[in-house]
């Protein structure tokens, strides 16, 4: 199906996510990359050495989330767009994710934004904690948003409210 | 609808017409190239080659890698004559 | 007659990395460019590239082309970018005749030959498809990157390659609305982080579907798309249509690399490589020595790849010249290893398929 729409399972989402409990610590990332391709950024920039690929740059890429440390360099990048931060530490109802986001105007801090799913479904409601944009980030800005928990594995991007 | 499927934008050559030639035998893509103008615009054959020559291979049974295009010969686009004679002209001297 | 040791015609990735890559051992190299702009294709790719570090992997294709433009500067006077200046015909003693600002036509002979030309996207059949609205997908991409023009308010993007789904991002982030990504295909063919990009926009990939006929009087106003079976014939009953006034065709690229076959190099028809190629040596010489070959006047393939061939034909065409660099082999053999890991995976086994079959 996944190769057909472009959408990945549910399943599939699931295998990349790291345990609830590391989430609830702390910041990592999630690496939603499902395809054997000639790419290793993530690897190389990953200061902690918590991606690996390998010497086979086709290889996909392997998150060791005790090494990960969450601080989102491989967020812009990634050329796919493929990776995200979560971050259940900062409150038991929430989860944080920073996503990256390359569509102008940029949403701004505290602004209430319709959260989509990987089929760009609305099915949540999300606010933006803050929106980074720094030139190491090269144009892809990223941003912070506040999601409902029970959204952990269906949130993956947002639409402004018009 | 054929008749409004263009293949050669060059020389506004239809489906329709492509298919009649090879219906009538003209099986390559030359014959056809000297019978309706394909291949001698501005894009030399670009656009229509591939189109073409799935046509004659979906007809005739061939496959597009055992079929012949046309002789490829300069110039590439197209180039006023008056330039082409001032740069003889250069080399006489 | 003006003479050069080595020219390199087009200045994409493959002749910007050759050339920097032939200079750097020695050689002195003109290279032609028909635009009024280096970087072929690069300049117009706004998004972060994929491979590894040598390939500028998660850099912007555009700004990898003034990385490789200011590279050229270094070797100063060695080499040389004519721009606006077309190649048209190539002919025996390797003479080079060229269309300089549409108003000059002169010849060159060149010792050796760089063809690295590229590619020109592929049409489609389909009734109606000379209306006004319709586009080559890398057409619809100069429009808006290089120009900066709209080409529309609503697409249909027909194809779901690499290109295709790019440009369709490309469309959104300018503020377009992209209604829907077909392929005839069962499977989506670009790179799937690619097309997830485009799912969580909200945009629906249609495999299986292919465009029917365009719908306009004097200009596009509807497309009608419908499903095909895994013989690629429609299914009647499952029209749909689409109210458009852009439709987009990416259905794939051609190698250009005419001038090879007048020149009488030896061509073959490679699928896996999208069209009639020139058959090469591993080190992208064609049968006639001292004439090589780069990038996708070669054969298909990503740009990163393109860049990797663009530097092994620069330096063994130097190395031809006179000009072998003391680290020759070992340059010779990174380079050999880049394209091995950039053919290597999955995604790779038709390329790897199509240059089997097109080695000397």
């Amino acid at each position: 199906m996944f190769e057909k729409t472009g959408v990945a399972t549910r399943e599939m989402v699931i295998t990349k996510f790291p345990p609830i409990e590391r989430i609830n610590k702390g910041p990592v990332a999630v690496v939603e990359c499902y395809q054997k391709i000639p790419c290793n950024p993530c690897q190389t920039a990953c200061p902690c050495g918590a991606i690996r690929i390998g010497e086979d740059i086709n290889e996909i890429p392997q998150r060791d989330e005790s090494l990960c440390t969450g601080c989102g360099i491989c967020v812009a990048k990634c050329p796919g767009l493929s990776i995200m931060i979560v971050d259940g530490s900062k409150s038991e109802k929430t989860v944080e994710f920073r996503i990256p986001y390359e569509f102008m105007p940029l949403p701004v801090a505290g602004e209430r934004v319709v959260g989509l799913d990987r089929a760009g479904k609305p099915v949540c409601e999300a606010t933006v904690k803050r929106v980074m944009n720094p030139p190491s980030f090269d144009r892809t800005p990223v941003i912070t948003l506040e999601v409902d928990r029970a959204y952990l594995y269906d949130f993956r991007n947002f639409r402004r409210e018009a | 609808m054929d008749e409004n499927t263009i293949i050669c934008r060059c020389s506004d050559v239809t489906l329709k017409e492509i298919r009649e030639l090879i219906s009538q035998g003209y099986v390559t893509y030359d014959e056809i190239k000297r019978l309706t103008r394909i291949g001698m615009g501005p894009c030399q054959g670009k656009t229509c080659g591939q189109l073409v020559l799935r046509e004659i291979a979906a007809a005739t049974g061939q496959s597009i890698a055992d079929l012949s295009f046309h002789n490829i010969r300069p110039p590439v686009v197209g180039v006023k004559l008056h330039l082409i004679a001032e740069e003889a002209e250069k080399h006489e001297d | 007659m003006r003479e050069v040791e080595l020219l390199i015609i087009g200045s994409g990735p493959a002749g910007l990395c050759a050339a920097i890559s032939a200079a750097s051992s020695g050689a002195s190299v003109l290279i032609l460019e028909r635009s009024f702009k280096p970087g072929g294709q690069l300049i117009k790719q706004t998004h972060m590239f994929f491979g590894s570090e040598s390939q500028y992997a998660s850099y912007r294709g555009v700004d990898i082309a003034d990385i490789l433009i200011e590279k050229l500067g270094e070797y100063g006077e060695r080499i040389e970018l004519m721009l606006n200046a077309t190649a048209v015909g190539f002919y025996e003693d390797n003479v080079v005749t060229v269309l300089k600002d549409e108003k000059e036509y002169f010849k060159i002979k060149a010792r050796s030959v760089i063809c690295a030309t590229g590619a020109f996207e592929k049409s489609l059949a389909f009734p109606n498809n000379d209306l006004p609205g319709i586009y080559g997908a890398g057409a619809v991409q100069t429009l808006m990157n290089v120009y900066g023009i709209r080409p529309g308010n609503r697409v249909l993007m027909v194809g779901a390659g690499n290109i295709g789904v790019i440009v369709s991002y490309q469309l959104m982030q300018a503020g377009i609305e992209v209604a829907a990504v077909l392929d005839a295909a069962p499977r989506i063919g670009a790179y799937l982080v690619h097309a997830s990009k485009l799912a969580r926009m909200g945009v629906p990939i249609l495999t299986s579907h292919t465009v029917k006929e365009a719908i306009g009087k004097d200009c596009l106003e509807a497309a009608i798309v419908c499903e095909v079976d895994e013989r690629f014939d429609p299914i009647p009953g499952t029209e749909k249509r689409f109210d458009v006034d852009v439709l987009c065709i990416s259905v794939g690229l051609s190698p250009l690399n005419e001038l090879l076959a007048m020149r009488g190099v030896e061509m073959k028809y490679v699928p896996q490589l999208s069209g009639s190629v020139p058959m090469r040596s591993e080190s992208c010489e064609t049968c006639i020595p001292g004439i090589f070959v780069a990038g996708d006047a070669s054969g298909i393939e990503e740009a990163s790849s393109a860049m990797a061939e663009g530097y092994l034909a620069g330096l063994c065409a130097a190395a031809k010249l006179g000009h072998a660099s003391e680290d020759f082999e070992q340059r010779r053999s990174e380079y050999l290893k880049q394209l091995e890991d950039l053919r290597s995976g999955p995604v790779g086994e038709r390329i790897r398929a199509g240059m089997k079959i097109s080695q000397l």
